[in-house]
């Protein structure tokens, strides 16, 4: 009995296999899934860790001294931000951003160069905030230049030397891995996503497929246990979930990712998710019998995980409510398990009680997938 | 053929679509429950409700080490402590113990003033403070460098009780202090913005490519076409459909946005209702190519999903247009619903009236006009091979 369950779930597993190989939209759609992704997370950061960008911005210097030349020379000199106007007043500054024709006023106040004589000097800056991110570096380049100023000024730089007192202290950071800042952070959050648009996509081409072309009625008439069914349509999984996440990490090492973690606990995380997917795609397919209308569904749920689940930033930083979410959510200790493995190179000692978590998701939700499946059959 | 039949055939065939619609309880559940809800409330629960604000730094535990025990540390210890932004400061004694807990969620960062903190900064010299921290978490060590920086620049060694930070002031640099102007916007409203153009062309997508791969599977189509019925009926039936399907949604989303998460839009309801029936037209366009293209309803599913993600790479939603470089900034500016972003948050976070986005507009009016054209001639064109 033993012998012939470890049978029928090969040929069940050789069946799927031989499937997705016919079906050249599936397999397409298996390795586009993480071309796509990482196209996309390349297009991000290129942008992102541009060394120069052009943000349109006005000043107003209403000081007209050497200091307030000064900053706006710093403002000049910044990288990310391109003075495109200089104006008379305040208010033209601010008429500049209403109309959208810069993205930041930036107003050197009257008596500026005494202020910074006395050390409370000050500059405003007013800035377009539906432009998310480019308001962003409008604040960040004046910040920049600020802190030029002051430094110029404290060393007296270019012949000026108001005494001023610089920042009284400064923070600097040391990484716990010694990665450069850059973008990729969220690349196993990657791994793990595709993981799960995997498991998903899976479960629809398993059930709901054969469903709609009558053949899943044929395979349960079979003389072969529903267990055995479920058991190598899982196993499929589990070796399409490895060549994903092969060629995930392939595409990682390419991009220049070193991954300190054991390959075999990565393997093993990602399958897990993945097993997890598919056995609440199962729970799902019980009650959603269409194809499209589940392949939907799952797609609506992916998007939402984006953000709670850890995919692209961490659990910890979300508001109270949506923390309590991810913790419940066993996708977010996958991809937890991911981040530290990839990047810290955690043993099976700290990752276990992350896949422990999973497994027992499965474990949980797999027999309700078939008791669900045999009494809506 | 004239106008009053034209019409009445596009009722009749609204009128199908209402039907179909309401005896297919998948359809009503995904179009008008799943999408909208799922969407604003994983909005909501991540980025917190418009009217609530917290810090995200607050409950991460983070050590401690005080190398220097001097006043001005004992003062910086206090001041963290008694800051809404560091509620799980944890005192460390080894500053090697403490670093060894990094990366085992015990702890995230850790925080040492060095040795001689006091004397730098009696003597004028800019002192140091080191942060450790747990990179592997994206986001947090960026986050909580930043806040520290805020009460760093800001720390006055010589004052017992540190005043109250605001957000601004966290920000500014000693010495030139940068007041910022402009309206800051909650992450919530901001993400609404996002959520309802994209629950839009997420479910209108469907709704048009979909529906009419699934005509042409159950054979239906073939019969629509044998009729007397034009296919600018067709088109146009289609349309009507799909607009009350969208005035629907709007007013779930915003619905849940307003009463459940306390958003509040600078503009009327009028304009953003506007907008997103004109988001909706411009993908209802795009369906319309899809569907004369004759792909399958798994493909149609397919390509939505991968539309979503591309809009969310080059359509300004996560970094702006302007930012995008070489040949993806061509392609976010030549994307109609790049504009189509524009506009919403204009509206919505500005409160810009409509008529003013005279660009935004333009461009999304041209778009709704050349797919519609494009459909038609496709669907005209390909009339033959898609009923076969």
């Amino acid at each position: 009995m033993k012998n012939a369950f470890v049978r029928d779930t090969v040929a069940i597993t050789a069946k799927e296999l031989k499937q997705l190989r016919r079906d050249p939209v599936s397999m397409v759609l298996t390795v586009m899934f993480p071309i796509i992704l990482i196209g996309i997370f390349i297009v991000i950061v290129a942008a992102f860790s541009a060394t120069t960008h052009n943000v349109p911005v006005v000043v107003a210097d209403l000081d007209g001294t050497s200091a307030s030349n000064a900053m706006l020379n710093e403002l000049t000199r910044s990288r990310f931000i391109h003075v495109t106007q200089l104006v008379q007043t305040e208010d033209q500054a601010y008429q500049a951003v209403d109309n959208a024709q810069a993205v930041g006023a930036i107003i050197i106040p009257q008596g500026f160069g005494n202020a910074l004589l006395a050390g409370d000097a000050f500059v405003i800056v007013s800035t377009d905030n539906s432009k998310l991110t480019s308001s962003q570096f409008v604040v960040g380049s004046v910040n920049q230049g600020a802190q030029d100023l002051v430094n110029q000024v404290t060393s007296g730089e270019g012949g000026i030397n108001f005494g001023l007192k610089i920042a009284p202290i400064e923070v600097i950071t040391r990484s716990l891995t010694g990665r450069p800042p850059s973008g990729d952070p969220i690349l196993p959050g990657f791994l793990g996503l595709i993981a799960i648009l995997g498991g998903f996509d899976d479960i629809v081409n398993a059930i709901n497929r054969e469903r709609e072309r009558g053949t899943f009625p044929r395979l349960t008439l079979s003389p072969v246990s529903l267990f055995a069914v479920y058991s190598g349509k899982m196993s499929a999984t589990i070796v399409l979930t490895i060549l994903r996440t092969a060629l995930m990490l392939v595409i990682f090492s390419l991009y220049g990712l070193v991954i300190h973690g054991n390959l075999i606990l990565i393997f093993l995380t990602t399958v897990l998710i993945a097993v997890f997917t598919f056995s609440l795609g199962l729970t799902i397919s019980t009650r959603i019998r269409s194809t499209t209308t589940l392949t939907v569904l799952e797609i609506a749920m992916t998007f939402p995980l984006f953000a709670l689940a850890g995919t692209t930033s961490s659990p910890l930083l979300l508001a109270p409510g949506g923390r309590a979410i991810a913790d419940s959510l066993p996708w977010t200790y996958g991809n937890d398990a991911l981040r530290r493995l990839i990047y810290l190179g955690a043993g099976l000692n700290a990752v276990g009680g992350d896949l422990l978590i999973l497994l027992i998701s499965s474990l949980i939700l797999m027999p309700i997938a078939i008791l669900l499946s045999k009494r809506t059959m | 053929m004239s106008v009053a039949t034209f019409l009445s055939d596009s009722l009749a065939i609204a009128e199908t679509e209402f039907r179909q619609f309401r005896r297919n309880r998948s359809a009503i559940l995904i179009s008008l429950v799943v999408l909208p809800l799922f969407f604003t409330v994983s909005l909501g629960a991540g980025q917190g409700g418009a009217g609530t604000s917290f810090s995200s730094t607050a409950d991460i535990p983070i050590g401690f080490v005080d190398n220097d025990n001097s006043i001005a540390s004992l003062r910086l210890w206090q001041t963290l402590d008694r800051s809404p932004d560091f509620h799980n400061l944890i005192q460390s004694y080894n500053e090697q113990d403490a670093i060894a807990e990094l990366g085992t969620k015990r702890i995230y960062a850790v925080i040492v003033v060095p040795k001689g903190f006091q004397n730098d900064l009696e003597n004028g010299n800019q002192a140091r403070l080191i942060l450790y921290a747990d990179d592997s978490e994206p986001g947090v060590s960026d986050q909580i460098q930043s806040t520290l920086t805020g009460y760093a620049q800001n720390f006055d060694p010589n004052v017992e009780v540190q005043p109250h930070l605001s957000q601004l002031q966290k920000q500014s640099i000693a010495g030139v202090g940068v007041v910022r102007k402009g309206a800051i916007f909650a992450s919530f409203n901001v993400g609404l913005t996002t959520i309802l153009a994209i629950v839009q062309i997420f479910s209108v997508f469907y709704e048009i490519a979909g529906g009419m791969a699934r005509e042409r599977d159950e054979g239906t189509y073939a019969r629509l076409l044998a009729s007397p019925i034009p296919i600018g009926s067709i088109m146009l039936g289609k349309t009507i459909f799909d607009i009350l399907l969208s005035v629907l949604r709007t007013f779930i989303v915003l619905g849940i946005g307003i009463y459940g998460y306390g958003a509040k839009p600078s503009t009327d309801f009028g304009t953003i209702l506007a907008l997103s029936l004109i988001v909706a037209l411009v993908t209802m366009g795009i369906g319309f190519v899809a569907a004369a293209l004759k792909l399958g309803q798994r493909a149609v599913v397919i390509i939505t999903f991968f539309l979503i993600l591309f809009l969310f790479a080059f359509s300004g939603l996560i970094i702006d247009s302007n930012l995008l470089v070489g040949i993806s900034q061509a392609i976010s500016y030549s994307l109609p619903f790049t504009y189509a972003f524009d506009a919403l948050r204009r509206t919505i976070l500005l409160g810009r009236p409509l008529l003013s986005l005279t660009f935004d507009l333009e461009y999304l009016i041209g778009s709704i006009i050349v797919s519609f054209a494009l459909a038609f001639v496709l669907l005209r064109s390909f009339r033959e091979r898609l009923i076969t």
